[in-house]
């Protein structure tokens, strides 16, 4: 303020109105509302299925179409044979090939760049397999993965180039990726599903879409972070663009590139076991019997052969993303390799060698249903009150206040108050506008049972992992012991989570609940304990020499400082949350996700559009929100010192 | 005899750049004298090189000093064309290079340019033996061919031996070999160095220069060099450019900078030098066409003077290239020289 500002009482008053005011119109605009529409319970049920019929007529003509109508005869179904014809070769070679060729070629790939270790890891993973008697589905997964990742980085690759050559492209480009990777990959299952039937396709080009982000940005990332002077060097002995391109830009990128597409495989694992759902083959329908059949045994056999593909597949990128020359064996030891395994095949073949033998198969792991048994009937008296509990005290109460209480106007207009004073009108509109239109497809209710799902177990996996990510942060040496976990259990596809929860919970919301606790919780430790580790000696030493206590210095220094790093978790933990709990559906978790797998069982298309839009919006809205408060702890640096 | 022009090989005239989006609204302020900053506050440009013309003679080496921030690269780069001039020209051996497209240019590139970088600029997935043959690759030249080329300038650099490393695998001061290697391969006519030893270490850099020299007196090429290191400048250079603030201070030959610096900017770094080690007889001689009973080259360092000048009293007489007596350096005229010297 400089000197010629008012009198200071009016300038306090006035600041003081200026400050209350926005909360003011909430509260007044949130009570007028809510007394104008108090008589309807929730969302007027006779503007329903507006949507819903047009959209299941195009569904009943895409249905009856799906054989003649020249946009399937033309694009869709030769698209989806060319897709399955990718994957069934693929995983019938994997199986043609003798097993123990297999184990020795995925071995080898490590071995060639002298990671002896990662080769024996490999071997015994994929025997692992194959000695618990998944060896066809793990063959299968690898053969929807290799197609899905293959198309990703043919499709993901030229579209990267583009963008580090052209940022036009890429700003029209970007939030494309955004949304892709914002929806959870179950959403896509709805609409590829209308396109191309049942099978293994719409599997792979669900994951395709969700791995085709990091492929795109890591490649464009790879280019552009080529030093300038290479390319220049290149550029001055009279190089053409592509010959810099290829010759340059692309190999130098390689290290970067690879880190997308291990990124790109991690992903797409969860996303192929999940595939199950829309009938393609692989671990995902081990998983899925086991969970139907409540045989946990089978669940865990099955989970830990997912892990071993894992982490075979971890190992074995990055042995190929060693870009040591000299770890690598010489040229010619690799062709005698090479020439070693093409005669196992051909030897293995003549003697009728191709699957695994027999030796096991998972109801080796039936015993584990007992202990299990005894543990769950023993554990009744802790699991049985907390369930209750978190049903009666927190579920329905939150769920019964947003759509029995509170008048569907008195959301839709705190939401979008929230939205508006976060990141500002773009996005309360945004908030508001889909919020509506989810009302308007009937989906009201559903969707605020989700909301109200994903926020309670974002809270419960939040409690528990801000103290464990602080705790960790702050001890290099427990976080060195924890990581290894964080990382095996980032690798659990989300199906895998379910199992467990359902045997202690059994079925309903709260089992649901307890997965997605579980699972989003390992990237809140882990980034949070990032944040805090991360935060700059030299402010915790500054700290320290004005005589802080350890405990001033947390909270004073570390947590301030770790926040924007821990609210980017937050945000993790929430898309994850959400991811979730639509998986949830499976074991009766009620909400939209529940409304996916009745589209998907009964191919209900207007619903399924709905539903897709509904996850694609609310989606969309928690990101953006807890992005914009993550921005928000960011310090300003014209405020800085 | 040859007339200046045919002589002239790298031509400059008028260059500008000037970095920001209102580049024509700051040309103009700079014109009319505003100061780099003034320009940058007022528009918001920065004038990278102001106004600069040179022109370099085959053969020579021409090398242009500047602090961090003067503009040295900006310009090197404005001459290669890796970026566009805001205004001015540049002519290489009297064509137009600010007025060539995309395809003459890299015709001309081809056949003409290389340049050194102070990074080295190295491509780290290829091999020595392949980043040295790049230029010739990018021309489409066989392999066997292109090698046996690469492999011969490796050796000139004394990188024999090393073909088949990666640049990762070698020290600094062997990596810029790498670099000074590809640069040759390709025969250009003109050599450009943006301060290609200043990331080496002092003794590597001694090396490193006087390889250099070794080099440029056999193969005598034109060379635009880059440094921020006047000692470095006087060493390889012919003529010598003091840039400061994006405009040339002065150009000339060293002795001439040492001599009569044109701004007390000059004066500073000539202040250090050891003149006797720059300075030569015929930049001190008295002209005189009589000679005396001793001689010496006009290009003799006036340190090597010293003996001769302690045998005896009499004035020693100097000589050009062709053996005439050009002039005669005494006693008196060297311990002027050394009597300036601090
Ligand atoms: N691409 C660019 N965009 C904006 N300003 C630039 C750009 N490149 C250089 N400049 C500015 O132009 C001026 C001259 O830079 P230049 O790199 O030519 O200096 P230099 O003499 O080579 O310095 P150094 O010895 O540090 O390499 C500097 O003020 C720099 O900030
Ligand atoms: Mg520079």
């Amino acid at each position: 303020m400089t000197a010629a500002s008012p009198p200071v009482g009016t300038v306090g008053l006035r600041s003081e109105v200026r400050r209350w005011l926005p909360l003011a119109g909430l509260v007044v605009g949130a009570l007028a509302l809510q007394l104008l529409f108090s008589g309807d319970d929730a969302f007027p049920a006779r503007w329903d299925s507006t949507f819903e019929s047009p959209i299941d007529d195009a569904g009943d003509w895409l249905r009856s179409n799906r054989s003649t109508h020249p946009v399937f005869t033309a694009f869709f179904s030769p698209l989806s044979r060319g897709i399955d014809a990718i994957i069934t070769g693929i995983s019938d070679f994997l199986l043609w090939v003798p097993w123990f060729v297999v184990i020795a070629a995925a071995a080898a790939i490590p071995a060639r760049v002298r990671m002896y270790r990662a080769a024996i890891t490999v071997a015994v993973a994929l025997a692992y397999t194959g000695v618990i008697g998944l060896w066809t589905e793990t063959m299968q997964t690898l053969g929807l993965m290799s197609a899905a990742v293959l198309l990703a980085v043919v499709i993901g690759l030229p579209l990267g180039i583009l963008a580090a050559l052209k940022p036009g492209f890429e700003t029209i480009l970007r939030p494309f990726l955004d949304i892709m990777q914002t929806v959870p990959a179950f959403v896509y299952f709805l609409p590829l599903f209308m396109l191309f039937g049942i099978g293994n396709v719409p599997g792979a080009v669900a994951t395709l879409i969700y791995a085709l982000p990091p492929v795109v940005r890591l490649t464009t990332l790879g280019i552009r972070t080529v030093p300038p002077q290479a390319v220049e060097a290149s550029q001055m002995y009279g190089a053409r663009r592509r010959q810099t391109l290829t010759k340059v830009q692309l190999p130098m990128a390689i290290p970067s590139i690879i880190t997308g597409l291990s990124q790109t495989i991690m992903l797409a694992l969860g996303v192929v076991v999940l595939a199950t759902l829309v009938g393609a083959s692989g671990l995902g329908s081990p998983v899925l019997q086991s969970l139907n059949q409540r045989r946990t045994g089978r669940g865990i056999a099955a989970g830990l052969a997912i892990m071993a593909v894992a982490m075979v597949l971890d190992r074995i990128w990055r042995s190929a993303a060693e870009r040591d020359p000299l770890k690598r064996h010489p040229r010619n030891v690799t062709l005698v390799g090479l020439g070693i395994l093409a005669v196992g095949a051909l030897l293995g073949r003549v003697v009728g060698a191709g699957s695994f033998p027999e030796v096991f198969d998972w109801t080796l792991f039936d015993p584990v249903d007992d202990v299990v048994t005894w543990i769950r009937d023993n554990l009744r008296w802790l699991t049985r009150p907390l369930s209750d509990s978190i049903v009666t005290w927190l579920y329905l109460p939150a769920r019964d206040l947003l759509t029995d209480t509170l008048a569907w106007p008195v959301v839709v207009f705190v939401g979008a108050w929230a939205c508006w004073r976060m990141k500002g009108w773009g996005l309360a509109l945004f908030t508001a506008s889909s919020l509506v239109l989810v009302g308007l497809f009937g989906l009201w209710e559903l969707s605020i049972d989700t909301l109200v799902q994903v926020l309670l177990a974002s809270a419960m996996a939040l409690a528990l992992a801000l103290p464990i990510g602080i705790w960790a942060g702050r001890r290099p040496r427990i976080e060195a012991a924890l990581g290894p976990i964080l990382d095996g259990l980032q690798t659990v596809p989300s199906l895998v989570y379910i199992i467990p929860a359902v045997i202690f919970f059994t079925v309903g919301v709260v089992p649901g609940i307890m997965a997605t606790v579980l699972y989003a919780m390992v990237p809140g430790v882990r980034i949070t304990a990032l944040g805090i580790r991360e935060v700059a000696t030299e402010s915790l030493e500054a700290s320290r020499t004005f005589g802080a206590t350890p405990r001033q210095t947390l909270l004073g220094v570390r947590i301030p400082l770790a926040a924007p790093t821990i609210m980017a978790g937050v945000n993790q933990v929430i898309m994850m949350s959400l991811a979730m709990v639509i998986i949830s559906g499976l074991v009766g978790g009620g909400g939209l996700g529940f409304e996916t797998v009745v589209v998907l069982k009964r191919s209900r298309f207007g619903l399924g559009f709905e539903v897709a839009v509904a996850l694609v919006a609310l989606a969309m809205i928690l990101d953006r929100f807890t992005e914009a408060a993550a921005d928000r702890l960011q310090p300003h640096r014209d405020t800085g010192l | 005899m040859e007339s200046a022009a045919d002589k002239t090989c790298l031509e400059a005239r008028g260059i500008w750049k000037v970095f920001g989006s209102k580049s024509d609204q700051a040309v103009e302020l700079s014109r009319d004298g505003a100061s780099r900053k003034e320009v940058l506050e007022a528009t918001g440009c920065t004038v990278g090189v102001k106004d600069v013309s040179m022109a370099v003679t085959r053969g020579e080496t021409f090398v242009v000093m500047g602090l961090s921030g003067s503009g040295k690269s900006t310009l090197v780069r404005c001459l290669a064309r890796l970026t566009d001039p805001t205004a001015g020209s540049v002519f290489l051996d009297g064509e137009d290079l600010t007025a060539m497209d995309e395809a003459a240019l890299r015709q001309v590139r081809r056949q003409k340019l290389s340049m050194v970088f102070q990074h080295f600029g190295l491509f780290p997935h290829r091999t020595v033996i392949d980043n040295a043959a790049y230029g010739l690759e990018i021309q489409k030249m066989a392999k066997a061919e292109r090698h046996e080329r690469a492999s011969a300038v490796l050796a000139e650099v004394g990188l024999e031996g090393y073909e088949h490393h990666y640049p990762g695998q070698l020290s600094g001061g062997m990596q810029q070999r790498v670099g000074l290697a590809r640069a040759l391969t390709v025969d250009p006519e003109i050599l450009f160095f943006d301060e290609p030893f200043s990331a080496l270490d002092p003794l590597i850099r001694r090396d490193m220069q006087d390889q250099l020299l070794d080099l440029q007196h056999t193969l005598q090429r034109t060379i635009v060099f880059i440094t921020h290191d006047f000692a470095e400048a006087i060493k390889l250079g012919d003529r010598i450019a003091i840039m400061k603030d994006g405009v040339f201070d002065q150009v000339g030959t060293a002795s001439q900078l040492i001599t009569s610096p044109a701004t007390d900017y000059v004066r500073e770094f000539t202040e250090d030098v050891p003149k006797i080690k720059v300075l030569t007889a015929g930049d001190v001689m008295q002209t005189q066409t009589t000679s005396g009973t001793r001689s010496v080259p006009a290009s003799a360092t006036v340190e090597s003077l010293l003996p001769l000048l302690l045998e005896g009293d009499d004035p020693i007489g100097v000589s050009d290239a062709d053996g005439r007596t050009v002039g005669v350096v005494d006693r008196n005229a060297v311990t002027q020289i050394l009597a300036s010297a601090r």
